[in-house]
């Protein structure tokens, strides 16, 4: 069942374009994140369906009510933000509360709901305090408990994640997932962080310079990235212009070196110039059996991330990096050494744009 | 060595400034004591407070002092936070607006209300109330740079566009919105400026004594032109009543500073 929908939403402020022709549709109890670099429009997208900004043109729907012209303090939409916006005079039972206490509720229904909600995110002991008595992560929960609380058909989070250190941050993403299934409640999550993303999403959006790149859940915009921008901000990628010399039989040249690749040369020709991308994971060093798609190159640089290394090879003019999990056993060759990688065909993705 | 020798001159400077400003100070407050011959006591201070037109002029700035603190607050407390909200970039215009009363002497703004409001359509110069109402206006004016900034820095201090926008997603209306969040998280800078305003008001002279007003600073000229120890008596006195309100300003500053010191670690 469709419960946001947003149609030909366009927004700009002066001569500039935020937001350029903007459709999405939403199920109920799905978890949409808006991935871009600043500047993407996707804060904006966000401010416009809480109600902060009015798009130029098009329309927000939600549960078939057009929503766009609605003020913000009538829309039951849940907000965080990413400074938390706790407020400093009430405690974090009153600021669980206000949105009740504004809808004019019962007391003892504002204490008992109050309750659940510090129950729900683990802050059961922290009735009284103030907001300069908590740490960061403990001042986003409780924002989170207070967006919660007015039980909103949405919930906006605007990069909630943003201001936390790396530890507080990943317990709070998975703490955020677990509440949002655990109340089945719509969520939209601003992000321009791609684990965040990829981890906590039934499906990203990836926006660039207002408009939306794809749509589409975490394996397929990770795997398959349709376009020159949602491969290169998604994951890291080498990526390389070659030369189509069989668009049926997916033959490309790259400086002399052949690769395959399993699609996406449709209404190609010969001799056409095509960007193909491939993530540093799916490239192996040969092995005796291996035959399709083996280049050879010049080992620059090995650099050790821990689990993975990272080799960086010179390949056909270009530069690859290649990433093979870090294990006792592991033999690699040495810095200025030839060596021999290969890929999949499926591994070499033709890019659209 | 260079330390030593700058912190030496800190101290002389430091203790030179507080001589310059504490002796004549001393020496006004040790006149005010001397009143009965060869006796030191407060004979001065208790026919100041004996006197009822002290009482009168008390009253009355007293008064003035609060309403213009009333309604300096109702004015400026939306102004500003419409301002921070809506046209931020007016902020310098308000600070050069607001800071014109330093600038434009007091007597030509008295001279200005004068004749713009002793004649029709609005002669409020003929009956007294009326005229308080335009010495309420003017003390409006005087105490207008402090009142703007002591808000404009309280509200620099809190993210204004985002607790609005917050109370506004949890179904607040505007003036919700002022009530419940802005105007808590400001009161000490509403009381700092207030307190400044009172002290204001309460000294000054040039408007109440054009619009023949019976408040403290008209009183206090008089008493000076014919009266030697009660006029050290006031002013000491008047320095009090603005010390006490710096004094509360610290306490309430200094209050809050300690409070936000305990902080818990996650």
């Amino acid at each position: 069942m469709i419960h946001l929908e947003l149609t030909h939403i366009h927004k700009t402020f002066g001569t500039s374009v935020a937001v350029d022709d903007f459709n999405l549709t939403v199920e109920q109890g799905e978890f949409i994140s808006f991935l871009g670099p600043s500047g993407c429009g996707k804060t904006t997208t966000l401010r416009m369906i809480a109600g902060f900004e009015l798009p130029t043109s098009g329309t927000i729907k939600l549960n078939d009510n057009d929503l766009t012209f609605i003020s913000p303090n009538k829309r039951n939409v849940g907000m965080v933000f990413q400074s938390y916006a706790l407020f400093p005079n009430m405690t974090v039972a009153q600021n669980v509360g206000y949105g009740m206490r504004i809808a004019k509720k019962q007391k003892s229904e504002i204490a008992s709901r109050v309750t659940d909600m510090l129950s729900l995110i683990h802050m059961e002991k922290f009735t009284a305090r103030y907001p300069y008595q908590l740490s960061g992560g403990q001042q986003q929960r409780v924002a989170l408990a207070r967006a919660l609380a007015i039980s909103p058909e949405i919930l906006l989070l605007d990069e909630p994640l943003s201001a936390l250190d790396a530890k507080i941050r990943f317990e709070l993403r998975q703490e955020i997932r677990r509440i949002q299934q655990q109340l089945g409640i719509t969520t939209i999550y601003v992000t321009h962080d791609q684990e965040e993303a990829l981890s906590l999403s039934d499906r990203i959006v990836v926006m660039s310079q207002g408009k939306i790149e794809q749509i589409g859940n975490p394996f397929e915009i990770y795997n398959f990235p349709k376009t020159r921008f949602v491969a290169n901000f998604v994951g890291s990628l080498n990526t390389a212009e070659v030369e189509v010399i069989d668009p049926q039989k997916g033959m490309l040249d790259m400086n002399g070196a052949q690769l395959e690749t399993a699609g996406g040369l449709e209404g190609k020709s010969k001799g056409d110039k095509v960007m193909i991308a491939i993530r540093p994971e799916r490239f192996n060093f040969v092995s005796e059996e291996k035959k399709e798609n083996v280049l050879e190159g010049t080992v620059e640089n090995i650099t050790f991330l821990g689990s993975v290394v990272r080799v960086q090879m010179s390949i056909g003019g270009s530069s690859f990096n290649m990433d093979t999990f870090n294990r006792p056993s592991l033999i690699l060759p040495k810095i200025g050494e030839p060596a021999q990688v290969t890929c999949s065909q499926k591994a070499v993705l033709v890019l659209t744009d | 060595m260079n330390g030593k020798r700058s912190n030496i001159f800190a101290i002389f400077w430091g203790m030179a400034a507080l001589l310059y400003f504490f002796v004549p100070l001393y020496g006004t407050f040790d006149f005010s004591l001397r009143m009965e011959r060869g006796v030191l006591g407060f004979k001065a201070y208790e026919l100041v407070f004996a006197d009822p037109r002290f009482w009168q002029g008390f009253r009355y700035s007293f008064t003035m002092a609060i309403i213009t603190i009333v309604i300096s607050v109702s004015i400026f407390v939306p102004t500003v936070y419409w301002m921070y909200l809506k046209i931020p970039k007016a902020r310098p215009i308000m600070d050069v607006i607001t800071i014109l009363p330093f600038i434009i002497p007091g007597i030509v703004l008295v001279f200005g209300l004068i004749r713009t409001f002793s004649r029709p359509p609005f002669q409020l110069t003929l009956r007294s109330w009326t005229t308080d109402i335009l010495m309420v206006a003017g003390y409006i004016i005087i105490s207008m740079p402090y009142m703007f900034r002591a808000i404009d820095v309280g509200m620099r201090s809190i993210d204004v566009r985002t607790l609005t926008e917050a109370a506004q997603s949890l179904g607040s209306s505007w003036f919700e919105v002022l009530k419940d969040i802005i105007i808590p998280n400001l009161r000490l800078a509403i009381l700092g400026g207030a307190l400044i305003s009172f002290a204001t008001v309460m000294g000054e002279l040039i408007l109440a004594d054009f619009l023949v007003r019976p408040a403290l600073g008209p009183y206090m000229v008089r008493i000076g032109l014919t009266k030697a120890y009660e006029p050290a008596a006031l002013a000491i006195i008047s320095y009090a009543m603005t010390w006490f309100s710096l004094g509360l300003l610290q306490f309430f500053s200094g209050r809050s500073e300690r409070q936000k010191q305990f902080v818990i670690e996650e």
